[in-house]
């Protein structure tokens, strides 16, 4: 896969967040997700550039989707994979992050995708091992493979992610997809607008570059070319955040008559998974302007990309 | 027995003096000052030649915790004071929120003991407010002023129901007994771990919001205003709590405030990549607010600055930044801190150590904290210019969780004494 400019070589030691990636990286690991995407849909296996190499999966936090996406894009490049969801072994016995770290790093694995509930654990953890840390999510901080992912996708459907105007509208305080997505469509040129309850909107979205943070979803719809739908956890509806499921729904659910105050064509996504009736009508989520399970598709070959690019596959 | 120390430079901001000038001590107390720098004093035993040095009273600090009793791997009263007497601090007051809790007489006396045979600092106890800091049941606070407790407090977690406070503060107020809190409406601080804001968001961190912080104290003082009680409002981090605490004054409460050495220092920039070593709460609050903070020291706003000495072991502080313990240590530091504002700041030498001086020994009705006449011989020389670089392996507390580590700093203690006697050299 040759870069888009000659003397561009990705540099990067570890993936932790968008945070200091530049655009021409970005755009980098989305060609090669690209061509990843393009392998697996026309039948053909990917050069196994990870053969000998191992990929430790460490989930701190429960998550069967994001694992298995690392552990099927691992795979298919040809590294051994082993999966360790930690939130039910030693950890729980009063083993620190960084002393599972240690243990893992005296094994040398290639490269560490680690989940942790904490902000700033893959960060620590990436100052303690040898190998390469790809962040799969810390606390409500970053996901940088669920924003590249959001990217591809993006960028296959329409053609282009500059100049779209994108709104991301949920739970913005607690949800890392937001931070990471949003600084990675501003780096590409989008146009990011934040919508949901104020008490989920938290100070300082601009410097992640999103234009906009406000409640009234119906105007900032107008002209989206993309609609993210984010996932509103149930112990957020209980009254602390917001009076209840219903009202929520009224105001922040995504619905056929609310959709028609986009473009024509807008798109819509969620990171999965859904509530259904909750920040999305299941019309919407099934149909023709979803691409909700190509967002999957396309987080497989991300991660591919990424895993090839950090785990020492160097071609 | 007698020294004299000359050719110093005298700094006493109890008199405004700064000046050259020696200094006469017999019995452990301040017997003469002379200035002038040639002054010295005949038929003296002891000559030392201060060099030109600042010789300073030694200082006092009213906040400091130690593993003693219950976490002895963390700090012990005597690690306390060599770090202490090592940071010119000769005096400082422990909290009472320790294994057990310091909510009795016997372990007023315990802590008094424990000190006079392993510590060469004077260490005063601060007793519970409340029954094992729960917040419910008032201590025997009457029981422990009379034992020596010099001060009450819930420590870090204030209590939360304004009556059981209410009613704490009356009673103490009886007693003449000083109550000492932390502003902090705990409903809004929550889970927080470090200053609200912009830069928490962006870090994934839960804030720790200034409302909570002048909440609290609006509470506190409108208390201290209702019963006559002595307030301290410990570690005020905004200008606006100050305006809180001025305006109860001028209405004739008895309000004092402090403010953590470190908060003078740093913002929360500095927290930068979760750096665990600067999670305190108060949390470091942005520029602005440090700036307004240092601008209400230079104006006399704040009463004392603290060193909020609160020693972590690494396993409290080796963890994602959310599970990371509160605290800084800070005993080491607290002079150097603060000098900084003088050479990079608005502060003259003798408002840079006032509050650690005259300001905690005026709160606390101490007779050092001051180069006068029958004082006890309590005195740092120190080089205000020193440059020196501040790492954690050469620290004297037994944690060494310092938010300077890797700081260049400016100002050294040289030598310490304590009733005349030379307890630490450098």
């Amino acid at each position: 896969m040759a870069p888009r400019r000659p003397d561009y070589t990705f540099t990067h030691e570890h993936l932790l967040g968008i945070e200091g990636l530049h655009p021409l990286d970005i755009a980098h690991i989305l060609d090669l997700a690209d061509s990843y995407a393009e392998k697996t849909r026309g039948g053909i296996r990917p050069d196994p550039v990870l053969t000998g190499k191992t990929v430790v999966n460490l989930f701190f936090e429960n998550s069967t989707r994001t694992m298995s996406s690392f552990e099927i894009a691992a795979r298919r490049l040809g590294a051994d994979v082993v999966s360790m969801p930690v939130a039910n072994s030693s950890v729980k016995k009063g083993e620190t992050l960084i002393d599972t770290a240690m243990t893992l790093n005296a094994m040398k694995p290639d490269a560490l995708v680690v989940r942790h509930s904490a902000s700033g654990g893959a960060k620590l953890l990436s100052r303690k091992v040898d190998c390469a840390v790809i962040n799969a999510g810390d606390g409500t901080h970053e996901h940088p493979t669920q924003a590249l992912l959001d990217l591809l996708t993006i960028r296959r459907v329409k053609g282009r992610i500059e100049g779209l105007k994108v709104v991301i509208c949920g739970d913005i305080a607690h949800s890392r997809v937001a931070r990471s997505t949003t600084m990675a469509l501003h780096l590409m040129g989008a146009r990011v607008h934040l919508c949901g309850p104020r008490t989920l909107i938290p100070p300082g979205t601009d410097t992640w570059g999103a234009e906009s943070a406000g409640t009234d979803f119906d105007a900032v719809l107008k002209g989206a070319d993309v609609v993210m739908m984010l996932r509103l956890q149930l112990e957020r509806m209980n009254g602390s955040f917001l009076p209840s499921r219903r009202e929520y729904f009224r105001y922040f659910g995504l619905t056929a008559e609310r959709l028609a105050l986009a473009k024509p064509n807008a798109t819509v996504m969620h990171p999965g998974p859904m509530n259904r009736g909750v920040e999305i009508e299941s019309k919407i989520a099934d149909g023709p302007s979803s691409v909700i399970t190509q967002q999957v598709e396309m987080g497989v070959a991300v991660r591919e990309a990424v895993l090839h690019l950090l785990a020492g596959g160097k071609s | 027995m007698s020294l004299q120390i000359v050719n110093a430079r005298l700094l006493d901001p109890s008199t405004d003096l700064d000046a050259p000038g020696a200094i006469l001590i017999e019995e452990g107390r301040i017997k003469d000052i002379r200035e002038g720098a040639e002054a010295t004093f005949t038929g003296v035993k002891t000559t030392l030649d201060a060099g030109g040095l600042c010789l300073a009273p030694g200082l006092i600090d009213m906040r400091v915790k130690t593993g003693e009793p219950g976490d002895e791997q963390k700090e012990t009263l005597e690690t306390a004071s060599r770090a202490a007497l090592s940071g010119g601090i000769t005096s400082f007051v422990v909290m009472p929120d320790t294994r057990p809790v310091i909510d009795d007489v016997a372990l007023v006396q315990f802590i008094a003991e424990r000190a006079r045979e392993t510590s060469k600092a004077r260490i005063y106890p601060a007793g519970g407010l409340t029954v094992g800091l729960t917040g419910e049941a008032m201590a025997e606070l009457g029981l422990m002023a009379d034992a020596g407790a010099i001060l009450f407090t819930n420590g870090d977690i204030p209590i939360a129901n304004a009556q059981v406070m209410k009613r704490a503060m009356a009673y103490a107020a009886s007693r003449g007994a000083i109550v000492m809190s932390r502003p902090d409406e705990r409903a809004l601080t929550g889970s927080g771990v470090m200053n609200a804001g912009a830069f928490a968001a962006r870090a994934g961190l839960s804030g720790i919001p200034a409302d909570a912080e002048w909440i609290g104290a609006m509470r506190d003082v409108t208390l201290a205003e209702q019963t006559g009680c002595t307030l301290i409002l410990d570690q005020v981090s905004t200008a606006r709590t100050l305006e809180i605490a001025t305006a109860a004054r001028k209405r004739g409460a008895k309000v004092y405030t402090t403010a953590a050495a470190h908060s003078l220092f740093f913002n929360e920039r500095d927290v930068g990549d979760y750096l665990t070593y600067c999670k305190v709460n108060p949390p470091f609050r942005d520029e602005t607010t440090r700036q307004g903070l240092i601008a209400a020291l230079k104006a006399g706003e704040i009463d004392a600055v603290v060193s909020a000495h609160d020693p972590q072991p690494p396993e409290e502080k080796r963890l994602p930044f959310g599970e990371a313990a509160f605290g800084a240590a800070g005993l080491e530091t607290v002079l150097s801190a603060l000098l900084n504002l003088h050479h990079d700041g608005p502060l003259t030498l003798l408002e840079a150590i006032a509050p650690v001086t005259l300001g905690p020994a005026t709160i606390l009705g101490l007779p050092q904290g001051r180069l006068a006449k029958d004082a006890p011989a309590d005195m740092i020389l120190f080089n205000p210019g020193k440059p020196w670089l501040c790492e954690r392996e050469d620290l004297l507390s037994r944690s060494t969780n310092s938010p300077f580590d890797g700081r260049r700093l400016q100002g050294r203690v040289m030598q310490t004494f304590v009733g005349g006697e030379r307890v630490f050299k450098r």
